[in-house]
């Protein structure tokens, strides 16, 4: 399959103002990120909080600018686009967010959070309005006689199938997922993401898939990049290959089963989790890492992959 | 330890919380799960006394520690209990700390107030107590103040403070929910080496069931307000018999195992103000029958578990 969507060298770096008693102190949030995401997979994106899943996700729809590195979408450069240009791509590529309290306007219907898409993107649905609408809310399992109501009368679920609607509207061949389950009880979570299952094969989705949830992500995706401080530390190129990289086995062990019969040993982990604004010199996790070397506090490791699994240690598992 | 038995609870009208048992023992840990809603919170508030702050009430049952009913405990006598012999740690650990105190002073008071420990003492208690909860130098962390730490060490004060009045009881509510999975994973590890090195008896309340596979010896699985299946935890999962618990395990990943498909359980968590009548889960069944919409089932035993289902017998034979 061709790649839908090429990153490259990805980066994004905040700053935060400096005041009379402090200097201004600036941080990467996203750090040479680079992977390619071929039409109809999903590739999922695991890290613990802050390590810049959600930035990365903003970059690559370009709801912000980065500071250096390269998004093709469908072969067309996005950084290169003007805001115009940029609205157009904009309906092929879609973010479905994790708070499905903010995604939606509270003052809107339901019939006019669905249809806003199209007023945005001034298209006229093939069918008259209503029936368009209709017809959403039933391919995202919502019954079409609640499309007069208001997001307080419904629940979270039901919200977050609202904003599932919304970025299918304009039928775009990737989704953005940040986080859509997170809020979520498990028991309409484990409904979300059935239906997401069925989109991906009803309308041949592609998913770029983030969650803190190991699991989740093993269950959902067919690749899965794990992040740790802002950087790509290992790319699994499927859910069965085994940890290389030591931040991802810490990860997985850390993963609990729902099986009484499985538990985990939990190793002691020494060391904090450094200041994204104070890195150290070298890998990030040598702090916390087993097999952290000399090398390691010096040389920052650099992902490589031999046999498309890459990872960024200088001693892997 | 502390042996709950049929637990009401209500504000003005509204009965939020009813027919709540359980029992756990010195060394075990039992695990209060359900999704939001169902009453978790509650249950270890009105454990803690803590009720009446909210204006809420026990309209009904029994909470016996150490032999004495604690319903009938005046507030005087419960407050001595209460982070003392029967400890609380809840889902955000700044609710306990004093953000404008540093560290040590404030897991000192503990020791002062219910031991009465003197100055010197209750601070060597508290570097001591660091110290097993594996803090890097203690001595040093007494002197900072909250806001300069993580929020897996500020959940580890928590505990600190929590274990510096030597409780026999502790209530943990959420206690690693706000926290990343690695965080998470070495608290569990903290707990699970208290209640053995300490024979603390350990209420574990979350609504992460792979949580509870881990860590719990006995498992309470919670629905809109009500117990609806406990016991051993190797039970509970292998053999689950309430249709609720089993649609709820068939929720959650299990990683690799991909040949189970995640299927949810239609309909919402419901809320106090439309708690469904007979058994609570009948809107959400699969397998609701007439009976379930007007009867609350009792409890089916089966040796150490019980479920409270109108088909329990037959729901063994049921796939989950
Ligand atoms: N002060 C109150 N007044 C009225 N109803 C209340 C009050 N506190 C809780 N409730 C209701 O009691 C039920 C159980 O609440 P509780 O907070 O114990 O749930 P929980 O399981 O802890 O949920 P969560 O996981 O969301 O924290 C809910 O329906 C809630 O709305
Ligand atoms: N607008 C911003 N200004 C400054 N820092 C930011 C901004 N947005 C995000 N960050 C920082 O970037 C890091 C990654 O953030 P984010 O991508 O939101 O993490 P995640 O979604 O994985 O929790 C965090 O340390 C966060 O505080
Ligand atoms: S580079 Fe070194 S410190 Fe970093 S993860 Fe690999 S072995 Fe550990
Ligand atoms: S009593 Fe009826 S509705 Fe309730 S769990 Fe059993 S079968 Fe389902
Ligand atoms: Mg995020
Ligand atoms: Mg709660």
């Amino acid at each position: 399959m061709p790649n839908l969507l090429e990153v490259r060298d990805l980066s994004k770096q905040f700053t935060s103002a400096g005041g009379p008693f402090r200097k201004a102190r600036s941080m990467h949030a996203v750090k040479g990120v680079s992977f390619d995401l071929p039409q109809g997979r999903v590739i999922g994106v695991v890290g613990e909080s802050g390590c810049g899943k959600s930035t990365l996700a903003r970059l690559i729809l370009r709801l912000i600018e980065p500071s250096g590195g390269a998004v093709n979408f469908d072969g067309d450069n996005l950084l290169a686009k003007s805001p115009s240009q940029m609205r157009k791509l904009r309906a092929r590529m879609q973010m479905v967010f994790q708070d499905p309290y903010s995604a939606i306007d509270p003052r809107y219907t339901l019939t006019r959070a669905v249809s806003e898409p199209f007023e945005v993107q001034n298209v006229t649905p093939e069918k008259p309005m209503a029936e368009e609408v209709a017809d959403l809310l039933e391919m995202v399992g919502l019954n079409p006689g609640l499309a007069a109501s208001y997001p307080h009368q419904i629940s979270g679920g039901q919200k977050q199938r609202v904003g599932i609607a919304r970025a299918l509207a304009l039928r775009p061949s990737l989704l953005v997922l940040d986080e859509p389950t997170a809020s979520l009880d498990v028991s309409v979570q484990a409904q979300i993401i059935g239906l997401l299952e069925d989109l991906r094969t009803d309308l041949g989705l592609t998913y770029l898939f983030i969650s803190h949830d190991l699991s989740l992500v093993k269950y959902f995706c067919d690749e899965i990049l794990v992040m740790y401080l802002g950087r790509v530390v290992e790319a699994l190129p499927d859910t069965a290959a085994p940890a290389r990289h030591p931040y991802t086995r810490t990860l997985m062990e850390s993963t609990f089963e729902p099986d009484p019969k499985k538990r985990r040993l939990i190793a002691p982990l020494e060391g904090e989790v450094p200041s994204p604004f104070d890195l150290p010199p070298g890998c990030a996790f040598a702090d916390r890492c087993p097999n952290a070397s000399a090398l390691c506090r010096t040389e920052t490791p650099v992902l490589s992959a031999e046999t498309g699994h890459a990872v960024a240690c200088h001693h892997p598992i | 330890m502390l042996n709950v038995r049929d637990l009401g609870v209500a504000f003005g009208a509204v009965q939020p919380l009813s027919g709540v048992s359980f029992a756990v023992g010195k060394g075990e840990t039992l695990g209060i799960v359900g999704e939001s809603g169902s009453g978790k919170s509650l249950t270890a508030m009105s454990v803690m006394g803590l009720l009446p702050l909210s204006g809420g009430r026990i309209t009904g049952g029994t909470v016996e520690f150490d032999g004495q009913d604690l319903t009938k405990l005046p507030e005087r006598a419960y407050r001595k209990l209460r982070g003392g012999r029967i400890g609380l740690i809840t889902q955000n650990p700044m609710t306990s700390l004093d953000p404008l105190q540093k560290i040590g002073p404030q897991v000192d008071d503990v020791a002062k107030l219910h031991l009465g420990l003197s100055d010197k003492a209750a601070r060597d208690r508290t570097e001591e107590i660091l110290g097993t909860l594996r803090i890097p130098e203690p001595a040093l962390i007494c002197e900072r103040y909250p806001h300069q730490m993580s929020g897996g060490m500020k959940q580890r004060i928590v505990i600190a403070m929590a274990l510096a009045a030597d409780p026999d009881v502790l209530i943990a509510d959420e206690p690693t929910t706000a926290l990343d999975v690695t965080v998470q994973a070495q608290i569990i590890r903290l707990l699970d080496d208290l209640v053995k090195e300490r024979d603390l008896a350990l209420v574990l309340i979350t609504h992460d069931m792979s949580v509870v596979a881990q860590t719990c010896d006995k498992v309470v699985v919670m629905y809109a307000g009500r117990a609806v299946e406990h016991g051993p935890v190797e039970a509970i999962f292998d053999r689950p018999r309430h249709p609720y618990t089993q649609a709820l395990i068939a929720c959650i990943p299990r990683g690799l195992d991909e040949a189970t498909r995640l299927t949810g359980i239609e309909g919402t968590v419901p809320t106090v103000v439309n708690y469904p009548s007979g058994c609570p889960f009948h809107p959400r069944c699969p397998r609701a029958e007439a009976i379930c919409t007007t009867a609350r089932p009792d409890f089916s035993v089966e040796g150490d578990s019980a479920a409270a289902c109108h088909f329990a017998e037959v729901a063994d034979a049921q796939p989950a």
